[in-house]
């Protein structure tokens, strides 16, 4: 079967001649349609570019990526994007904000002034749709840049270390809202991260990416029932999955 | 939303609340000026030299129509160079930040001229344009025009990369892109240049007319001084800084009113 998102040999060089670095590749990967897959890796091994590529915004150095059988060129239009920093901007209120993705698009705002509410709500959010960014917590932020992200209604969802910045009780009260977003869009979602608990916990597919240069080791299945709440990530099954993991990165020397 | 409070009882607080804050600042400005104003007779500074302050208002205040007539001169000289600068230096400014070859030539020099004092050039001005308004507005337009193009290239061209892609992303054109994005997010920056040259301005306007005037405070500063009568030079130089304070204020409001969410302006309201 052909997947939604094909990775052909794919890699990326800095630079050329004798200074050339190789950041990662070759990677050929497969991301069917509806999964929720997460690009788990040390930092600087390339998850963040192989996403962004995915997005059409870094072009790859070598192969190709097709999404939906069409080779990606150009900036993708149809993909939600939440990047490591937020693109909340300053000057507009957190449901300003999420507009400013529609109106981007020409998207006529009022039509879906209950689906900004109801994305917000979802998120914990309501009361907060008339405050600015910076009278939010980090954790808010992250909550609204997501609202951002998904009001457009994309198929595809890149998710650049969402939490990466935040104190692990907020990632954990997120992550499980954003487990339950998910669950019932079932949109395919990219999740780079390097949390190893988190990567288990979300997705149906992990990853593992080693080191730079950067190459795909394997990718797991994680099959343990959605949603994955306490009792699940007490499983045996769920720890044997983050112990998998931590072997290869304690063979690379990352850990 | 931080402009909301500014009923006559919230004024009113506010006051009181800036008193209680800066009582010190306030006790030392009048204490410096009662040192000046009794220093003068226990020191026996001749008056010729400097004079106490109390005479400096009687004095300014009969020669008051002169000095409201000058303050219009320099104000008019100062405010035409100012948003001249402002009109040509910001589109400027926008054009070098996107085009490669302006910044590979009009930038560097700019760069290069921004080292020399620009009121170096205010002889030669006044030489090729006589004693009127015109020589006065291009130096002020010379001495503003540096720090608003300067700024407003960075301004431009320091849009984050994360925006920078969102906007990618979203397929919006370059026209929807610089209104909705680049340029809110640019304005901050462009005020640092338009606040700095209105610091300078009036030392533009000033020194412009020192060289060759016939009416304007910077004449009458020169004039008096000259005539040993420096109660009148102190009143000019008091007018001329309250050009420079009203400037400086309009530059305030418009940032308060364009910008009130940036930290700058959030820190004073705050």
């Amino acid at each position: 079967m052909q997947g939604l998102i094909e990775f052909k040999s794919v890699t990326k060089t800095y630079g050329a001649g004798s200074s050339a670095v190789h950041a990662f590749g070759p990677v050929s990967l497969d991301i069917a349609e509806g999964e929720f897959i997460s690009f788990l890796g040390p930092s600087g091994c390339g998850k963040s570019t192989l996403m962004l590529m995915i997005a059409g915004l870094l072009e790859a150095s070598a192969g190709t990526i097709r999404l939906a059988g069409k080779e990606v060129h150009a900036p993708q239009t149809d993909i939600g994007i939440m990047f490591q920093d937020n693109t909340l901007v300053p000057w507009r209120t957190v449901r300003g904000n999420i507009e400013l993705q529609l109106e981007m698009r020409g998207i006529p705002v009022e039509q879906h002034a209950e689906h900004i509410s109801s994305l917000l709500q979802s998120v914990h959010l309501a009361d907060f749709a008339d405050r600015y960014p910076f009278e939010l917590s980090g954790g808010m932020q992250q909550r609204a840049a997501f609202c951002q992200a998904m009001v457009h209604r994309p198929k595809i969802v890149l998710l650049d270390e969402p939490l990466g910045k935040l104190d692990a009780m907020t990632r954990e009260h997120i992550r499980a809202d954003l487990q339950k977003l998910w669950m019932q869009t079932r949109s395919t979602v990219i999740f780079v991260t390097h949390s190893i608990e988190e990567a288990v916990q979300l997705s149906t597919k992990v990853a593992v990416i080693t080191p730079r240069p950067g190459k795909v080791e394997t990718v797991i299945d994680i099959d343990l029932p959605f949603p994955r709440d306490l009792k699940v990530k007490g499983s045996s099954a769920f720890i044997r999955h983050v112990r998998e993991i931590q072997e290869i990165f304690h063979g690379y020397g990352v850990i | 939303m931080a402009m909301a409070s500014s009923d006559g009882k919230g004024a009113m607080t506010h006051l009181i609340g800036w008193v209680a804050q800066s009582w010190m600042f306030i006790a030392f400005f009048i204490g410096f000026f009662l040192f000046w104003e009794f220093s003068i007779g226990f020191f026996n500074v001749p008056l010729y030299i400097l004079t106490p302050p109390s005479m400096i208002v009687t004095k300014a205040w009969a020669d008051l129509p002169r000095l409201f007539a000058y303050t219009y001169v320099t104000g008019l000289e100062t405010i035409l160079g100012y948003m001249v600068a402002i009109v040509i230096a910001l589109p400027l400014g926008l054009a070098i930040a996107f085009s490669s070859i302006l910044r590979r030539t009009i930038y560097p020099f700019f760069v290069t001229i921004e080292m020399v004092p620009k009121i170096a050039f205010a002889p030669i001005f006044i030489s090729w344009l006589g004693f009127g308004l015109l020589p006065k507005v291009i130096i002020v337009f010379l001495v503003c025009f540096f720090p608003i193009v300067l700024n407003a290239i960075l301004a431009f061209n320091s849009l984050s990369e994360e925006l920078q892609r969102f906007s990618r992303s979203t397929g919006a054109g370059v026209w929807r892109t610089f209104v909705k994005i680049r340029l809110p997010a640019a304005l901050p920056q462009c005020f640092v240049g338009f606040k700095y040259a209105g610091l300078n301005a009036t030392v533009g306007a000033a020194i412009a007319e020192f060289i060759g005037s016939d009416q304007g405070l910077g004449f009458y500063i020169q004039i008096t001084t000259g005539n040993m009568r420096p109660e009148l030079a102190f009143a000019g130089i008091f007018f001329l800084t309250a050009i420079g304070l009203v400037l400086f204020g309009i530059i305030t409001l418009a940032e308060r009113i364009l910008i009130p969410w940036h930290i700058s302006v959030r820190r004073i309201q705050a």
